[in-house]
């Protein structure tokens, strides 16, 4: 925690003192480019709401439930813990939605237990799937994404298999 | 993402129907809250790290960094990027390894746009693949939130996630990334066998080639390419001294273009030249800059 900290300050200090050896004018640059951020929100904020209504509906359903449920025993077998399958599934869909499951987790067994380090690990090394395609594609013409779902899709998976895994073995 | 958003989105208001109707529009209501919440949050991050994107590309040093990277950028994602999208590129994979989540996104939306207008088709291309599947696979050496929430939650050795999480993050994302490439091969194997054709032009070595008769020689085939109904420029003809090979990425007549740039070459140099014809398919010349 101690390190980690201090990247981002120490990192933006040495680029403005770089700035300043440069003679750029750090102030008009800043305002310049950040004067992109609001019509990037606007862009992306359809696709915004797209992805959460489905995710929205996708726990208050309860399908995540039952697909959980279901799926549970296929995971176990590969060796993710059946109290995290929920999390892999929303996992792809929606960071905070993930987030909260995680918390959950960590109040029902403690920060330290195997399966909160098992959480923590997949949620460490993964990323919201779902969100970040739609994110990144909404601003191209790209209609069709290939094979680029399921590849991502399947090494999250990998992920959170290799994250019990380690988990198990350190 | 059509097709999966379409069937969640579909068994989840049927399974609402049966189970919880009254709380459906509620629902419905509260992602769009949320969403609202979301991008009005993301706006404000975004404009931090657009800002600071900004004083970077007006220092220059996303160009260094471009250049630092490129071995990298060049692997991953073909030769064939200009330089702006480098940046962008550069910024993205940085940001990524920095575990700076928010960082990475307004920069890797604007790196996708670049490989979008390099890409003529409306289905990903492999770079554009290969930039999502890095992104989706967050290589990331520091997991800061997850370590202050299990701090926040009593966490005695809550750091101990740290190489463990590296360890998960790299196979992911070597994985990935091997994943891509196999792929796009696969793809371009399949274009290969059925439509990819060499022509390897020999010309007597006393014959100097000028790099003007080639530049040329490379408009007037692209011509021939539009004739042929392909808009996209599929031609690539590449020279040494003693060699032109033209290589065709689309179906095409072998003879036919051989023979169109046989007549413009002895037109342009006046002269009767004896001309060995050599057609291979390719062999998969690394992948990434043929691949569409």
């Amino acid at each position: 925690m101690s390190i980690s900290a201090f990247v981002i300050p120490v990192l933006l200090i040495l680029l403005l003192l770089y700035a300043w050896r440069k003679k750029v004018n750090a102030y008009g640059a800043f305002a310049n480019g950040a004067k992109g951020a609001f019509d990037l929100c606007l862009e992306i904020f359809p696709f915004l709401v797209t992805i959460f209504v489905v995710v929205e509906l996708f726990s208050t359903s309860g399908l995540a439930d039952y697909l959980a449920n279901f799926l549970a025993p296929a995971l176990n077998f590969v060796g993710i813990p059946t109290e995290l399958t929920q999390l892999i599934l929303i996992r792809p869909f929606s960071g905070s939605a993930s987030l909260t499951l995680v918390e959950e987790i960590f109040t029902k067994y403690g920060a330290d237990s195997y399966i909160s380090r098992c959480a923590s690990v997949i949620m460490g090394s993964s990323e919201t799937v779902f969100y970040v395609s739609t994110v990144y594609f909404s601003q191209t013409k790209t209609k069709r994404l290939a094979y680029a779902i399921p590849v991502a899709l399947l090494c999250t998976f990998v992920g959170a298999i290799f994250s019990c895994l380690i988990c198990r073995i350190i | 993402m059509r097709k999966i958003w379409f069937v969640i989105m579909l068994a989840s208001l049927v399974l609402i129907c049966i189970t919880d109707p009254e709380n459906s529009v509620n629902a419905l209501m509260k992602a769009g809250e949320s969403a609202v919440i979301l991008s009005i949050k993301l706006m404000g991050i975004y404009a931090i790290w657009l800002g600071i994107l900004g004083i970077v590309d007006e220092t220059k040093l996303s160009d260094k960094m471009a250049s630092l990277l490129s071995p990298v950028i060049d692997f991953l994602f073909g030769r064939e990027i200009d330089p702006v999208t480098k940046n962008y590129l550069a910024m993205n994979l940085s940001t990524n390894i920095l575990g700076m989540g928010n960082a990475c996104t307004p920069m890797g939306i604007k790196a996708m746009q670049g490989l979008d207008k390099l890409n003529p088709s409306t289905t990903a291309s492999t770079a554009m693949i290969m930039l999502l599947v890095i992104n989706a696979t967050s290589i990331q050496i520091l997991p800061t939130t997850i370590i202050g929430l299990r701090v926040a939650y009593g966490s005695t050795t809550s750091s101990d996630i740290i190489i463990p999480s590296i360890i998960a993050t790299t196979i992911t994302t070597v994985l990935g990334v091997i994943l891509v490439k196999l792929f796009a091969k696969v793809k371009f194997k399949d274009k290969n066998n059925s439509k990819n054709k060499q022509i390897t032009l020999n010309i007597p070595s006393k014959q100097k080639t000028s790099p003007h008769l080639f530049s040329k020689l490379f408009k007037r085939t692209n011509k021939t390419q539009t004739l042929n109904n392909s808009p996209i420029s599929t031609t690539e003809i590449l020279t040494n001294k003693s060699n032109l090979t033209v290589t065709s990425t689309k179906k095409f007549k072998n003879k036919r273009l051989f023979s169109y740039i046989k007549i413009l070459f002895i037109k342009n140099r006046n002269s009767n030249q004896k001309f060995k014809m050599v057609t291979t398919s390719i062999k998969n010349k690394g992948g990434q800059n043929n691949v569409h």
